[in-house]
C-alpha cells in the first residue's frame, strides 16, 4: 500500500516536471533524443502493423455480418465505432507498450543501475531533461501517429477485404462510411492516444528511473512493472473518456447512432 | 600561471592523512596510500564539494564557501577521467564526445568534431570509423580514449585523470601514455594531475 502510495507521488512528481521542462525540447541532444524516439516509436512500428491493422477491419465487418447477421450499415458503423474510435487507439498503445515500453524501461534501469545517469548528473546534464522529456514528447506523438496509421490500414484493410468475403461492395461500404464519419471521430481518438502515448511513456520512464533494486535483477523487474501499470493505465483512460464522451459530458457531440 | 590550480587537505581517523598541492601549469602525478583517499580526492574535484574531514581549493577557492553558480562556474574549468568513465551506453563516441558541449552550448560542435578528429589521428585511431562505434563495441583504451577525449573537448584549465593504466594491458598503457601530451599541446598552460594508488607505484 505505502508502496503504492509512493508510486503514485513519484508518478505525479514526474508528471509536473515533465510538463515545466518541455522547453528543455530547444536544446539539440534533447530534440535529437526526441526524434530519434519517434522514429523508433512510430516509423519502425509501423511496418509490423501493416497485415494485422488491414485484417483487423476485414475480420470485425465479417464477423459482424455473418454472425450477427447485420447489414452493411451496421457493418460500417461498428467499423467507425469500434475500429474507429475503440481498436485504433487501443492497438496503437499495445504496439507502443509492447516494443517501446518495455525497451525504455529497460534502458533506463540498466542507465540508472550502471550510473549512467550519475554521468549525465556530473556533466550538468538533468536526467529529466535529457531522458524523460524526450521520450514523452517522442512517444506522445509517435502513439497519435501511429494511431492514425492503424485506422487508416484497418478501415482501408476492412473496405478492400470485406466483398471477398461478405455480399457487400467497396463503393457501398464507402459511401456508407463517409455518411457516418464526423471530423470529432479523429479529434477523440487523437486525444485519446495523445494521452495514452504519455501515461505509457511516464509510466515507463518512472518504473526505469526507480527500479526496484540497483542489480541487473532491477531491470526485468522495472519493465515488469512498467508493462503492466501502463497497460492498467491505458484501459483504465479509455474507460474513463469513453465515459465521459459517449455518457455524461458530452452526450450529443459524439452520437452512437448516426 | 602561478598560483596553485589546487590544493587538498584529508584528515581522517586512525588513516594516514592526504596532503596534495598541484602548481598553476604543471603535470603532476600523486600516489595516494589507499583507494579511499583517491575515491575522496577523485570525487571532490568531480563534485567539486568537500564531506568532513575534507577542504579543497581550485583556482584559489575554497569550494566549501562556494554556493552554487560559482560551484557551476568552476566546474566548468575541470575536466575528470574516472576510472568508470561516465559514457553513455546507447550514444556513440562522437555523441558522448559532444554531448555535454552541446547541451550546455558552450562551445561550437565544429570545434569539437575538430578537436576530436585531430586528437584521434594523434593517439592512432581512425575518427572516421571510431566515432561512429558505440561504448559497448569497444575495448577498455578505447572507452578510455573516448572519455579523455570529450575532456579534451571541455578545455578544462585542470584536467585530473584517475588510474590511467588501471585496465589496460602493456601496449594500451603506453598509447594512454601519450595522453599528457596530447593535453599539454591543447592546453599549455592547463595543469594535469594524475591519480593513482601508491600501492601501484611501488610495483
Amino acid at each position: 500500500m505505502i508502496r503504492a502510495l509512493r508510486e503514485v507521488e513519484g508518478g505525479l512528481r514526474l508528471l509536473v516536471n515533465v510538463w515545466l521542462r518541455m522547453p528543455a525540447l530547444r536544446r539539440a541532444p534533447v530534440r535529437e533524443s526526441f526524434l530519434r524516439q519517434v522514429y523508433f516509436t512510430g516509423v519502425t512500428a509501423s511496418t509490423g502493423v501493416v497485415l494485422r491493422a488491414s485484417g483487423l477491419g476485414a475480420l470485425i465487418i465479417a464477423f459482424t455480418m455473418q454472425v450477427l447477421d447485420a447489414d452493411t450499415n451496421l457493418a460500417v458503423k461498428i467499423l467507425l465505432w469500434v475500429v474507429l474510435r475503440e481498436v485504433g487507439p487501443l492497438a496503437a498503445a499495445m504496439v507502443v507498450i509492447l516494443r517501446t515500453g518495455t525497451a525504455m524501461s529497460a534502458e533506463l534501469a540498466m542507465m540508472r543501475i550502471s550510473g549512467q545517469t550519475d554521468a549525465l548528473r556530473r556533466m550538468g546534464i538533468e536526467a529529466y531533461d535529457y531522458l524523460v522529456v524526450p521520450r514523452v514528447a517522442g512517444v506522445m506523438i509517435a502513439t497519435a501517429a501511429l494511431t492514425c496509421y492503424i485506422q487508416f490500414l484497418a478501415v482501408a484493410g476492412g473496405m478492400i477485404l470485406s466483398p471477398f468475403v461478405i455480399q457487400a461492395s467497396f463503393t457501398e461500404l464507402y459511401t456508407q462510411f463517409f455518411d457516418l464519419v464526423a471530423p470529432v471521430d479523429f479529434a477523440y481518438s487523437i486525444l485519446k492516444s495523445l494521452m495514452f502515448g504519455f501515461v505509457i511513456a511516464l509510466t515507463c520512464c518512472y518504473h526505469g528511473l526507480n527500479p526496484p533494486a540497483f542489480t541487473p535483477n532491477g531491470v526485468p523487474q522495472a519493465v515488469t512493472r512498467a508493462v503492466t501499470q501502463s497497460a492498467v493505465a491505458v484501459l483504465t483512460i479509455n474507460a474513463l473518456f469513453a465515459y465521459l464522451v459517449f455518457g455524461v459530458l458530452f452526450f450529443g457531440l459524439v452520437r452512437a447512432v448516426a | 600561471m602561478s598560483a596553485l590550480a589546487l590544493r587538498y587537505d584529508l584528515r581522517r581517523d586512525g588513516r594516514p592523512p592526504v596532503f596534495v598541492e598541484v602548481p598553476g601549469g604543471a603535470t603532476q602525478r600523486v600516489r595516494l596510500p589507499d583507494s579511499e583517499a583517491k575515491a575522496r580526492l577523485v570525487g571532490a574535484v568531480l563534485t567539486t564539494r568537500c564531506s568532513a574531514g575534507e577542504e579543497l581549493e581550485l583556482f584559489g577557492e575554497t569550494v566549501r564557501a562556494l554556493r552554487r553558480p560559482e560551484r557551476a562556474r568552476l566546474h566548468d574549468r575541470i575536466g575528470v577521467l574516472t576510472q568508470a568513465m561516465g559514457l553513455i551506453s546507447n550514444l556513440n563516441a562522437w555523441e558522448n564526445i559532444s554531448l555535454q558541449a552541446a547541451y550546455h552550448g558552450t562551445h561550437p560542435v565544429a570545434r569539437i568534431a575538430k578537436t576530436a578528429r585531430d586528437a584521434l589521428e594523434a593517439l592512432g585511431a581512425d575518427p572516421q570509423r571510431f566515432l561512429a562505434r558505440l561504448p559497448d563495441e569497444m575495448d577498455p583504451f578505447e572507452r578510455k580514449l573516448v572519455a579523455f577525449v570529450r575532456l579534451l573537448a571541455k578545455e578544462p584549465a585542470l584536467a585530473l585523470i584517475d588510474g590511467l593504466g588501471e585496465g589496460l594491458n602493456r601496449e594500451q598503457s603506453a598509447r594512454a601514455a601519450r595522453f599528457e601530451a596530447e593535453y599539454r599541446a591543447r592546453q599549455p598552460e592547463g595543469t594535469l594531475l594524475f591519480v593513482d594508488l601508491a600501492e601501484e607505484g611501488s610495483q
